[in-house]
């Protein structure tokens, strides 16, 4: 499984959801009953992949495919650091 | 004992305050990695759950249920603050929180003809509060290196004046209800 895939089944399994619904054009708000499950999920993925994310990040990530792109580049940035 | 409906309304308002706060913290004490701040973040959960039990127990003490109320507090400040995107951010918010809840309790206690029993309880629950706000300084004075003392600085900045806008809206929305307690909009 490659890294954007592995993120992908992470957010899942912290959503609740079967991976097929976390398709990259899923709106993320469309996916959770409370926006704090949201910000439990992306707490995880900086746990999980020891990364971290600024609020300015995430500002304008709406879908599953915007919050994959931004922790697959922070991933791979830092496995080159 | 026959309650004030109002007075039964801010308890069961405490109570699931303290059910959301429980709940959420027992979801990032369970994604974080092994820490000191797992640690503290794990007995920070507990106390939760043990303020909502007091809050339980003590509207039983009073001859009421606890009102089922829709949506926490806490809900609003992620409308009002933008969502927290990593874990300086939650503390950061959460000790700005801690500090509204220490005044709202504060408050209540203060204001005429509150019951032994609520005054016995805030007690109680104070006690956890302050070291709440203490943990929660440390852990974040520990961060200072990785996220920047002016970025922790701002984001404290940026929680606290989302704060009042939450506090206020709410307080108008129920300010029958909060009675002598508007004062704390002040």
């Amino acid at each position: 499984m490659n890294t954007r895939e592995t993120v992908r089944a992470k957010m899942a399994e912290v959503l609740g959801s079967a991976p097929e619904r976390v398709s990259d054009d899923a709106v993320l708000t469309d996916l959770v009953n409370s926006s704090f499950l949201l910000v439990e999920m992306v707490i995880e993925l900086q746990e999980e992949f020891d990364v971290r994310f600024q609020q300015s990040d995430i500002v304008d990530v709406v879908n599953v495919g915007q919050l994959l792109d931004l922790a697959e580049s922070r991933i791979e940035a830092r496995a080159k650091a | 004992m026959k309650i004030d409906e109002n007075l039964h309304w801010i308890l069961s308002f405490y109570r699931t305050s303290e059910i959301s706060g429980a709940l959420f913290f027992g979801e990032l004490a369970r994604s974080l990695r092994p820490s000191a701040i797992q640690q503290d973040m794990t007995r920070h959960f507990a106390d939760e759950a043990n303020h909502a039990r007091y809050w339980t127990d003590c509207l039983e003490k009073l001859g009421v249920e606890p009102l089922k109320l829709p949506v926490a507090y806490q809900n609003q400040y992620l409308a009002a603050a933008g969502m927290p995107t990593n874990l300086m951010e939650i503390l950061a918010i959460t000790q700005v929180f801690e500090k509204r809840v220490v005044s709202q309790y504060s408050l209540h206690r203060e204001s005429p003809d509150v019951p032994d029993i609520v005054t016995e309880t805030i007690d109680t629950i104070m006690e956890d509060e302050k070291w709440h706000i203490q943990w929660i300084r440390d852990a974040l004075t520990e961060m200072e290196d990785e996220y920047g003392a002016d970025n922790i600085k701002d984001t404290l900045r940026r929680f606290t004046l989302a704060d009042r806008e939450v506090y206020q809206k709410t307080a108008q929305e129920h300010k029958e209800r909060l009675g002598e307690l508007r004062l704390a909009t002040k």
